[in-house]
């Protein structure tokens, strides 16, 4: 081969190259890409930010959903997207603390976004001392399921839930069956159903991982104890392994028709909003005959009630968004009213502005209702988060595990932890 | 003469190499033409990632923020890491039990598949196939055959008798449920297995059975010092796999957390997993990547050195 056509190859190879790494669109209409870590239904969203690029005449590329690997990465990179849909608001922190986040409260005045139409517990969550990291967006709270039919054939009056947690532990007793080989068949409560409720329980025995500024740990408090042991007799009191040889792959039948209340294997539970809404039990099992309430408060904390700890997405802008103005005009058109109202409204999720609220979608459905009402009660609390939230979270869900599962005694093991994660803690806050 | 020259050369610096013709030249520069995509791919998404995870692992890592230089601190830590001994210990576990397991297993299958019976091809087919199911399809799939409730591995023993255990929730048998999963796609290794058989002469084995030795005089004293070479292979293949564990592990605790049963399945790539792209600390996944490597390495040189005492090549 002579030269030339050895040049001739290498310059095309080069250049072939350097294409694939333009790759890009030419200077073209702008868009903003919003990113929605969950998303049941990425159509509806897409349509839905097409009614802004109805409006405004700038483009909206909806990516939804977005696996959790994918974050990280996509917000330490050059080319995050302009707007970003949390899950919840447990790692916003830390990533603010890494720089990744803008902080809100120029966007939040420019934009003209009204602070006091968010309900209070899921804006607390986003506040870290004077800063706004992220705005809540849609919500969800939890309360007790019950199935009316297991109550009947148990005696219990179908329509008239446990009214304390003491009464809740009577009732499951009463609901938990064995057959006549002696082997489990039906569980009357499962503390932690699809997954951990902790932070409901510790909420309703009157505390928390953290104090409420979030500056001290309190993981061996006696709300904390009490709250694993509580949820532990769920377990021994029943054989603790054949509890969980019942009850594994449970879990995994969530969205299906056989899922264990339908079924007639668990009578009791704690759920969220969209369990009443169109896409799950009335989809999966039309015919279920089942009541929602608040969850009971201990006997000797009636003032508990209506206790429920608000999770939910969160709305943040990356730091290396190129277009601030863009990403804060859209973020407040995304919290505008109609807008929450339309989104949670059609995913039967709790609206997070007040105004929003009120619209019928919200309050029509009895079942939904309680939790609307659960929002907007004083007693609504929500998770304390720090830097170190999802480090301890892993570290908590394996003491959890030992206790709830096994039947250990908590107290040495909260102590534990207690050591370990506050010099973590004050490291963090310094 | 030959010899004398290359002699010579030895000791010149620069070395003086041959005076290339024109030929040589251009048949080097394309020779390099067709190695460029690799040497690129290799540079940029090998060498490089790797050099920059070892200057990683002495820093702590800020996405948006400069780097800050801790010297051995991420390594210091994670020998106090109670974490790190955890999940070093389950993936232990799963190379000293799973991949001898595995190993045998296999070389029986392989064995029996290499008998001369009817449909032996669709036996050969049928052993084979799972391996080809992807690997996140399969984890999925055990999740359900392992289930204690409606699972069929445990409506199957209940059958003869045995009450089957909490496969998924109980830290004991999370492992050995792993590792089954494992041999239900050990397809790749027995066909590595039934060509190795091939290869074992029939003048041996016809040797032997003059000799007066039986059937498993033969595969004992015949076959298999004749395969070790690729008991050797899959050995070191396997032991390095092991190591690596994670997709399974990843994928198996349903929707639980990382690690479920009690950390039982937290194998060293799903901590390391965890601590990088969960927790953000790079730095410390980047050391920990670093200590698996060396580990890899010293155990696949002690493999090396000793099986020279048990391996056989012909020839």
């Amino acid at each position: 081969m002579n030269k030339k056509i050895f040049s001739v190859l290498s310059l095309l190879l080069v250049a072939s190259m350097l294409l694939t790494a333009c790759g890009g669109k030419p200077a073209e209409e702008k868009v903003l890409r919003v990113w929605i870590q969950w998303g049941d239904n990425p159509q509806q969203i897409q349509e839905l930010f097409d009614k802004y690029t109805a409006e405004t005449g700038v483009k909206v590329e909806v990516t939804a959903p977005v696996e959790p690997d994918k974050i990280l990465p996509a917000l330490t990179g050059s080319e995050p997207p302009d707007v970003l849909v949390l899950s919840g608001g447990d790692l916003v922190k830390s990533y603010a603390t890494e720089g990744l986040v803008v902080e809100l409260s120029d966007i939040i005045k420019t934009g003209g976004i009204d602070l006091n139409d968010f309900f209070d517990a899921p804006l607390a969550q986003c506040k870290s001392g004077g800063q706004i990291l992220c705005l809540p967006w849609g919500a969800d709270m939890y309360a007790l399921f019950w199935n009316k039919d297991m109550f009947e054939a148990a005696g219990l009056d179908p329509e008239t839930p446990p009214a304390t947690m003491e009464e809740l532990v009577e009732f499951a007793d009463k609901l938990t069956v064995r057959d006549a080989g002696g082997n489990l068949t039906q569980l009357g409560f499962l503390p932690d159903q699809g997954w951990d409720h902790s932070d409901l329980y510790a909420r309703m025995f009157g505390g928390f991982w953290y104090s409420e500024d979030g500056t001290q740990l309190t993981m061996n408090s006696q709300p904390m104890i009490d709250s694993l042991l509580w949820q532990q007799q769920f377990y021994t009191k029943y054989n603790a392994d054949e509890v969980l040889a019942l009850s594994s792959g449970w879990a995994d039948a969530y969205m299906s028709a056989d899922y264990p209340f339908y079924t007639g294997k668990l009578a009791m539970y704690v759920d969220g909003e969209w369990m009443t809404g169109p896409n799950f039990i009335s989809a999966f099992k039309p015919e279920a005959s089942y009541g929602v309430a608040p969850f009971p408060p201990p006997a000797d904390h009636p003032e508990r009630a209506n206790t429920a700890v608000v999770q939910g997405t969160v709305v943040v802008i990356p730091a290396g968004a190129k277009d601030k103005d863009a990403s804060a005009k859209l973020l407040a058109w995304m919290m505008s009213p109609p807008i929450v109202a339309e989104e949670f409204c059609f995913n039967a999720n709790l609206p997070t502005s007040k105004t929003a609220a009120k619209d019928p979608c919200f309050t029509e459905n009895p079942k939904f209702k309680v939790f609307t009402d659960l929002m907007a009660n004083p007693n609504a609390s929500y998770i304390i988060t720090t830097p170190i939230t999802l480090e301890l979270t892993e570290s908590y869900g394996l003491v959890f595990e030992q206790v709830v599962h096994t039947g250990v005694d908590p107290k040495s093991l909260l102590d534990q932890l207690q050591a370990e994660f506050e010099a973590k803690l004050q490291e963090a806050l310094k | 003469m030959e010899e004398l020259r290359l002699r010579k050369q030895k000791w010149t610096w620069p070395p003086r190499l041959p005076k290339w013709g024109f030929r040589e030249r251009s048949n080097f520069k394309i020779g390099m033409l067709f190695l460029l995509p690799w040497t690129i791919g290799f540079l940029v998404f090998t060498l490089y990632p790797m050099l920059t995870s070892f200057y990683y692992s002495f820093t702590i890592y800020h996405a948006r923020a400069p780097l800050e230089w801790i010297g051995w601190k991420n390594y210091i830590d994670l020998f106090h890491d109670k974490l790190f001994w955890q999940s070093l210990y389950n993936t232990l576990y799963m190379v000293v039990i799973g991949v001898p397991l595995t190993l045998l297993a296999s070389f029986i299958c392989a064995v029996l598949l290499n008998l001369k019976v009817k449909g032996q091809s669709i036996y050969r087919v049928i052993y084979f196939l799972p391996s080809i199911v992807p690997t996140v399809a399969s984890a999925i799939l055990w999740l359900w055959i392992l289930n204690p409730q409606m699972g069929i591995l445990n409506t199957l023993l209940g059958y003869v008798g045995i009450e089957g255990p909490n496969w998924m929730s109980n830290p004991a048998w999370s492992k050995p449920g792993l590792i089954l999963l494992g041999m239900w796609g050990m397809g790749g290794t027995i066909v590595i297995y039934l060509s190795g058989l091939q290869d074992v002469p029939t003048s041996l084995l016809e040797a032997a059975e003059l000799d007066g030795a039986n059937w498993w005089q033969r595969l004992w004293y015949v076959t298999v010092p004749m395969v070790s070479p690729i008991t050797l292979f899959n050995l070191i293949t396997g032991v390095i796999a092991m190591f690596q564990y994670f997709a399974q592990a990843y994928v198996f605790r349903g929707t639980q957390d990382l690690g479920y049963p009690l950390n039982s399945t937290l194998f060293y790539s799903v901590y390391l997993y965890q601590n990088g792209f969960l927790w953000l600390k790079m730095g410390y996944a980047s050391a920990m990547a670093w200590v698996l490597f060396i580990i890899i390495l010293i155990c696949t040189i002690l493999l090396l050195k000793v099986s020279e005492r048990f391996t056989y090549y012909a020839g």
